[in-house]
């Protein structure tokens, strides 16, 4: 008989397990609060960003070492999936207005300093930033250019990620919330699972107490004068923030970063700066139509690093931050091990993260 | 030991709790410097609300005192009603008045910051003025009832340090009625030392630490270069004189290395 195994939390992590975990022989079933859409996801409001490099401006060198090493494992994943979903991997070009130049040069330094790749950064002149991108040769004088980064279709992704769960014909509890889960169980309703994995994020912070929201906030426009072909990320004294290029003229402008577990809708003053950024970016953006605004909250932990957590019948995996996209498929293989080799591992730490999955 | 207002403090740096990787690193700098009191945005770290309860509860967990500013404020009305929520959140009658006039440079407006800091004053707050290097300012915020005042050293986060050095020794020097503590612009320890050396009573710091490479090894080297400042300011600074007088006397020393000695 199939070893049985539920799955709290249909977001990024959940989906991508439940496909796995199904392949692997498991009999999965999947819990979430929310429905098939994916909208009670804060993987569905995340802009995809798969930056490792970038991201070194603020984020532990950790992330970058394990970040390299979880975007190689993505084009496996999306095989599993039965239908395409855009994996971009062109590059990341960084810019500043000219009284932002200090900061982006800070940035550039510090990114070189804790990179593992540094020979993967350059510096662009005016000319090799046109070749780049000859929409903003007119604004900047030069910029920075970070291979081998790029970014997912968040949105193509789940729902591809749904559709091969359907698919596969695994059971699907939507709209059911599990406040509090434990080893083997998810709540009175069901019997004992073999495994339980707690992929549910901000929705775990009645078991996690250290869990916190970090509010992100976004904009999608649609801008038929604007063409851009790699994410770019303009300097900004308190967030990143990127402009990341869909298809057909759609960007994606985000995102905030507030010590918030509000998940309301856009403030004025977000929407002000992140589409001023846009259009002190492009003038093109002017006419662009402000197609969506989101709001949601990253789940994270005091450091801001991910968390693995295994105890008999329990895993919880949550704290992934602003790095959802870009360390999903790594931790979720480092999770798939652990239940192949069945053997409970107390704590993985980011430490003992690398460790593990350099063996 | 000194005071500030109603509060007697060890450290002499304020630190902010914006901009750091990680609220864990946060607590980390924190500890390092050992500062007693930290600033927190309003706006943005809204402790009641449910919202930024977790959040909130790192900052209390440090033990220590909490000044909240009314950063964003663009009028005095604006800066006021904020001062009054912080007071209802927070349970402090602390407030580091912001009233801003440029929201790119965050450069203080002076006309707004008086209007304010006196309304507050009346209300029985401890107002902490963040503003200009300007004399007159300063003399009327005190003059309106401020036992504290903050003046910047260069533009916020631009860590250009003692730009206006000349006007900050000024008001030192004309000021003795009231606490002076020098808020933006310090981008290195050294910067820190000098502010302290000219008789400033303490330092607030936030971006030269949130974004250093290593934050709480920055908060350690800025209190340490705040304790040095203090201390040489304590100990009375040496006049600067234009020629070199030597310490050892010439008489004893041999021919040859007087004659090396000369230009």
């Amino acid at each position: 008989m199939k070893q049985t195994l539920a799955i709290v939390g249909a977001g990024l992590a959940g989906r991508m397990l439940a496909i796995r975990l199904a392949d692997d022989g498991w009999d999965v079933t999947l819990f979430d609060q929310g429905e098939r859409d994916g909208l009670e996801s804060c993987s569905y409001t995340g802009a995809g960003m798969l930056a490792p490099q970038s991201e070194l401006d603020r984020a532990d060198p950790h992330i970058a070492e394990l970040g390299d090493r979880s975007i190689a494992l993505w084009p496996s994943v999306l095989t599993r999936l039965p239908r395409p979903v855009d994996l971009v991997m062109d590059g990341t070009v960084l810019v500043a207005h000219s009284t932002d130049e200090p900061d982006l040069e800070r940035m550039a330094r510090r990114i070189l300093d804790r990179s593992p790749s540094p020979e993967r950064i350059r510096r662009l002149s005016a000319a090799e930033l046109g070749d780049l991108e000859p929409d903003l040769a007119t604004r900047f004088q030069h910029g920075w250019f970070i291979e081998r980064e790029g970014h997912i279709d968040n949105r193509q992704l789940l729902e591809a990620l749904e559709a091969g769960i359907t698919h596969r014909s695994i059971t699907w509890h939507t709209t059911h919330p599990c406040p509090s889960i434990r080893p083997h169980h998810v709540d009175t309703d069901h019997p004992h699972y073999d495994w339980v994995i707690d992929c549910r994020g901000l929705g775990a912070q009645g078991d996690l107490p250290d869990l916190r929201g970090v509010r992100g906030e976004l904009l999608h426009l649609h801008a038929p004068e604007v063409s851009l072909r790699h994410p770019i990320r303009l300097t900004h004294p308190r967030y990143p923030l990127y402009v990341v290029p869909r298809t057909d003229n759609l960007f994606v402008i985000g995102a905030t970063e507030i010590e918030s577990d509000d998940r309301g809708p856009i403030t004025v003053r977000s929407a002000l700066e992140l589409l001023t950024a846009a259009y002190s970016l492009h003038s093109g953006f002017a006419e662009a139509h402000i197609v969506e605004a989101r709001a949601d909250c990253r789940p994270a932990f005091p450091d801001n690093l991910p968390r693995v957590t295994c105890e008999p019948g329990l895993v919880r995996i949550n704290g992934l931050y602003r790095h959802g996209f870009l360390l999903a498929p790594l931790l979720l293989e480092t999770v798939c091990q652990t239940l192949a080799k069945s053997e409970a591992v107390s704590l993985l730490e980011t430490n003992t993260l690398l460790e593990t999955t350099r063996t | 030991m000194w005071t500030l207002a109603d509060k007697t403090l060890n450290s002499r740096i304020l630190l902010g709790t914006a901009l750091y990787p990680s609220p864990r690193i946060m607590s980390d700098s924190i500890q390092a410097c050992a500062c007693d009191v930290v600033t927190v945005s309003l706006r943005r770290q809204s402790p009641l609300d449910k919202a930024g309860a977790r959040y909130w509860a790192l900052i209390q967990a440090l033990n220590v005192h909490v000044l909240p500013n009314t950063a964003g404020c663009r009028t005095a009305k604006e800066a006021v009603t904020t001062a009054k929520m912080a007071r209802d959140l927070f349970a402090t009658d602390w407030i580091k008045l912001e009233v801003i006039a440029d929201d790119y440079t965050l450069a203080p407006d002076p006309v707004g910051l008086v209007q304010a800091a006196a309304e507050l004053n009346r209300d029985g707050f401890t107002v902490l003025p963040y503003t200009t290097a300007d004399l007159d300012v300063a003399r009327q915020l005190v003059d309106v009832g401020c036992q504290v005042v903050m003046p910047w050293a260069s533009m916020i986060g631009s860590g250009q340090g003692l730009v206006e050095r000349d006007r900050l020794l000024r008001m030192r020097e004309t000021i003795t009625d009231a606490t002076l503590i020098v808020d933006a612009g310090l981008g290195k320890p050294s910067d820190a030392a000098q502010a302290m050396e000219l008789g400033f009573d303490a330092v607030l710091l936030n971006s030269a630490v949130a974004l250093a490479d290593d934050p709480p090894s920055m908060a350690k080297a800025f209190a340490q270069a705040v304790e040095a400042g203090r201390l040489g300011f304590e100990a009375g600074l040496m006049v600067p004189r234009d020629l070199a007088s030597p310490s050892t006397p010439t008489i004893g020393t041999p021919f040859w290395q007087q004659e090396t000695r000369q230009p």
